[in-house]
């Protein structure tokens, strides 16, 4: 079972029945610190409308998160899955249980991480008051360690939930996992049993002190206390990058590792050291430089590398993502008997989910083919527009376009980005007419006529 | 085709008239004679699949044809065993021996041992007499064909009587009957016993079966695929009948190589006003195939061949066939022209037809049963479906793995690539199975490592032996 992303959604019914249950329980006194009642002060409750592109038209949907003031000038740290680019409006309950306007700054989704600014003006003209919290180090937890986690599971605003630090680095990659988006790569996660619902999204997890040692993120469905937070040491150089840039620029170069576990004696290796590579995208910068599937990586740069446990490889994906776009790395890889170095030059890493639009003439929503999303189906290039949705009815479906399709040409002009695609169309609302597409079904080229 | 089919009609409905009253016992006694039932074996690594197909006589040298479906296109010919072929109603059978697929017809060619000749009738007595008008069938005509029952009613031969409901080429002539008429394979006739055609593979009848035993339980539904409704017009079978493969491999075949021909949306057809023709995109051309090598692009329309504008069918996808069972008509070094829509401008290709390359079926393979394993030989299929360049395309591929087997539990799934093995590239299919063969031999070693490729992504397998 893999885990699945805390969902957003909340249930109203839950929360009115619960306040009943709440009043008859005795308060138990888990922290008194003064840090932790800063820290209860500046948890907020987000609530998010973001715009879909689905079945061919611009819809918007509704979430609930959650997430906690880093600073006085109200920058807010969520997780990439509650607050991305696809909101329109961003709600933020404040612990006074005030609602005020938020932006987002910025965020990253390999990380599941997300920056928001509380609208300031707003916050001065209405005389709002809120505190905010430290980051704590993360780096120092043992498994054990007490820690609570503050949110709004449920819709259920201002919930602290108490458990301990069941393991301090839990790897997991998904490559679908923030809203299609990948996830898991670069970092390792803090799995704790404190109980995390739909709706903890984003929210803190703390020790008794107060100090933010983690970001509450995801959970195991149907499983007991199995819930994963970014830890504060990830954290802290993401909001860095954040603030800094409004987004996190990793280099790429194209290795899949694979844990070595005990190959050492087939390899003929010294104990601990050497990450096997397991595959190598085709077309990329490590394909070009000559590296192949089966090769054992021992150094990046000089910096030796050992990669013998899966806990241990998104840290050695760190280090090549932190390399400046158009480095030039000196890999050191053992191949058969022989040993040699590689020069490969990174890429600046992009997301296989391209940018998105909806044609709403047409009933036809579509997604920019990204390199990534190209080499990953083992197209020629990145040319081409996917179809994420038509709607039953419009013109694209009536045509027999479908979901998957890749529209590769637009009255014979390639679909080189979605500028292409966007201009043919405001050509088609201007002055409506017969629109000849070409598109790819698993390699399969048929024309389709858009017709009004 | 409409007015040829009109004619059809007219012939048919004349043909009904001038007979008397028909004696049906009496031609049926005599036409059960041209089919039989034949058993055989599909020989796999690890087990042995038996196989029924029932298939019409052809010949006086008891050749027999079976219909494309009696044997999967995956099985290789060395891989059928022990032919055996009873005559309709007997239990008891003597050998046959395969001779391979006629690839435009698709027809399995079996030969009968020479002992049940005198109990057979080719169905080519029961054709139309040269220079009679053609037999039909008319619209609504009564036809019957023969179904033989199960091995444990010793194929006894039965009766099946439907009308024609419509006449249609999908590409070859058809006639579709109102329900079941005989068994893929078997013959239909008309009232006066003339051959009207052999009945195909049917679309699948479908029917509910409810739960006998348990009561109120949902019902099931079942394809029947003992029984055919379509059948292929004596027109399409009986030019084809000495069609017998040179070799069991089915060669010479004719090879263009287009790939991924898609029929044109009728919409964009009548943009490009080719709507009252038949035409198809061509989605790649082949590296290295003599349409390359001829100038074909990809995505090229193709409108006609040798001059012929592509008939329009119905349903439009037909034409796919259509253009398969042309080239399947020729010879490898026939020369084909080709004519193309390349964007708006109509160019003529004439293409040298090459011998098609190996064929997966073809391929040299080996078992390694301690490993769990067989490898094949990677041919020129396996490097189009992967995507790969011809030239870059070593290694060998993993046909079969047993299930719980050492290769199956490192994790190694059929069809994956295997481009390496211990550590050493697999250049070709003979180091693999040399490879292969010392480690199997080896019961010292505890492990090896397997690169396999599945996917476009490649991983590290260790085999453990011990």
């Amino acid at each position: 079972m893999k885990p699945t992303t805390v969902n957003l959604s909340s249930s109203r019914s839950i929360f009115a029945l619960c306040l009943g249950l709440l009043s008859l329980m005795a308060p138990a006194r888990a922290a008194v610190s003064r840090g932790f009642n800063q820290l209860l002060d500046s948890v907020v409750r987000i609530d998010v409308r973001e715009v879909t592109f689905e079945e061919g038209s611009k819809r918007f949907s509704a979430g609930i998160g959650s997430g906690v003031i880093l600073s006085a000038d109200g920058l807010i740290l969520t997780n990439a899955h509650v607050a991305s680019p696809r909101a329109v409006e961003i709600n933020i309950t404040l612990a006074s249980l005030e609602v005020v306007g938020a932006k987002l700054v910025g965020w990253d989704h390999w990380t599941d991480l997300a920056l928001l600014r509380l609208d300031l003006d707003e916050v001065k003209r209405r005389g709002l008051k809120f505190a905010h919290a430290e980051l704590g180090n993360s780096d120092k937890l043992v498994a054990g360690d007490t820690v609570f986690a503050v949110g709004t599971p449920y819709g259920l605003t201002r919930t602290v939930t108490r458990g301990i630090i069941s393991n301090t680095s839990r790897p997991f990659e998904d490559l679908t996992g923030v809203d299609g988006y990948e996830t898991g790569s670069f970092n390792t996660w803090l799995q704790t049993d404190a109980a995390i619902n739909p709706g903890n999204s984003g929210g803190p997890l703390v020790t008794e002190d107060g100090k933010i040692v983690g970001i509450n993120s995801r959970g195991y469905i149907g499983a007991d206390n199995l819930a994963f937070a970014i830890p504060s040491s990830t954290a802290r150089r993401i909001v860095d990058g954040l603030v800094r840039d409004g987004a996190i620029t990793r280099s790429y170069v194209g290795l899949r590792p694979g844990a070595l576990r005990d190959l050492e004696g087939f390899y003929a290796l010294a104990l601990n050291i050497g990450v096997l590579i397991n595959s190598v995208d085709p077309g990329s910068p490590a394909a070009r430089a000559g590296l192949r599937g089966g090769d054992i990586l021992l150094a990046i740069d000089g910096q030796k590398v050992d990669g013998r446990f899966p806990e241990q490889l998104p840290p050695i994906q760190n280090l090549i993502a932190n390399q400046p776009v158009g480095a030039a790395l000196k890999l050191m890889v053992k191949r058969g008997p022989d040993t040699r170095d590689f020069t490969v030059i990174t890429e600046k890493l992009e997301s296989r989910v391209g940018e998105e639009w909806a044609l709403e003439k047409w009933g036809l929503s579509v997604r920019k083919v990204s390199r990534s999303y190209a080499r990953e189906n083992q197209f020629s290039d990145d040319t081409g527009v996917l179809v994420i949705g038509v709607q039953p009815g419009f013109p694209a479906d009536v045509a027999g376009l479908s979901r998957g399709d890749v529209i590769t040409k637009i009255n014979q002009q390639a679909v080189g980005s979605l500028e292409v695609i966007k201009a043919a169309y405001a050509g088609y609302e201007a002055k409506p007419g017969p629109t000849l597409l070409e598109a790819l079904r698993s390699r399969r080229v048929s024309l389709y006529i858009l017709k009004p | 085709m409409k007015i040829s089919s009109l004619i059809l009609v007219i012939l048919g409905l004349t043909a009904g008239r001038v007979t008397g009253t028909p004696d049906i016992p009496a031609l049926w006694a005599e036409r059960v004679k041209s089919v039989v039932a034949v058993e055989f074996y599909v020989e796999t690594e690890t087990d042995r699949q038996p196989g029924l197909s029932y298939g019409t006589v052809v010949d006086n040298n008891g050749t027999i044809i079976l219909p494309s479906a009696a044997v999967d296109p995956r099985v290789s010919p060395d891989q059928l065993k022990d032919f055996k072929v009873h005559r309709a109603g007997e239990a008891a059978s003597v050998p046959g021996r395969y001779l391979g697929q006629d690839n435009l017809t698709g027809w399995h060619f079996v030969r009968v041992d020479a002992s049940l000749l005198p109990g057979l009738t080719p169905i080519t007595t029961f054709a139309a007499k040269a220079g009679a008008p053609a037999p039909g069938p008319a619209l609504a005509e009564e036809v019957w064909g023969i179904g033989l029952r199960n091995k444990d009613e010793d194929f006894i031969p039965y009766i099946m009587v439907a009308r024609v409901g419509l006449l249609q080429s999908l590409p070859q002539h058809s006639a579709i009957a109102l329900h079941e008429l005989a068994a893929p394979g078997l013959p239909v006739f008309n009232a006066d016993g003339v051959f009207l055609g052999l009945a195909t593979s049917s679309f699948g009848q479908s029917f509910l079966q409810f739960s006998r035993p348990d009561r109120g339980g949902s019902a099931v539904i079942l394809v029947n695929v003992e029984e055919s409704s379509v059948f292929h017009l004596a027109d399409e079978v009986l030019p084809n009948l000495g069609r017998i493969p040179a070799s069991v491999s089915g060669r010479p075949l004719a090879w263009l190589g287009a790939y991924g021909l898609e029929p044109l949306d009728p919409e964009v057809a009548q943009f490009m006003k080719l709507d009252s023709q038949g035409a198809v995109v061509v989605s790649e051309v082949l590296e290295g195939s003599p349409a390359e090598k001829a100038g074909l692009k990809d995505r090229d329309i193709i409108v006609a061949l040798d001059g012929h504008p592509l008939p329009r069918f119905k349903p439009g996808s037909v034409v796919v066939s259509y253009i398969d069972r042309e080239l399947a008509r020729r010879l490898p070094g026939d020369m084909l022209a080709v004519t193309v829509m390349r964007g708006t401008e109509r160019t003529d290709i004439k293409v040298a037809l090459g011998d098609e390359p190996k064929l997966i079926r073809e391929a040299a393979r080996k078992y390694f049963d301690r490993l769990g394993l067989t490898v094949r030989e990677f041919v020129y299929g396996d490097a189009v479906a992967l995507r790969v360049k011809i030239g870059e395309s070593t290694g060998v591929v993993a046909h079969f793995v047993k299930p719980n087997s050492p290769v199956a539990v490192a994790g190694l799934h059929a069809d994956d690539w295997i481009k390496e093995i211990d550590g050493v590239e697999v250049k070709t299919f003979d180091v693999a199975v040399n490879k292969l063969a010392a480690i199997e031999a080896d019961h010292e070693r505890s492990e090896f490592v397997i690169l396999a490729s599945r996917g476009g992504e490649t991983a590290v397998l260790r085999v453990k032996l011990k």
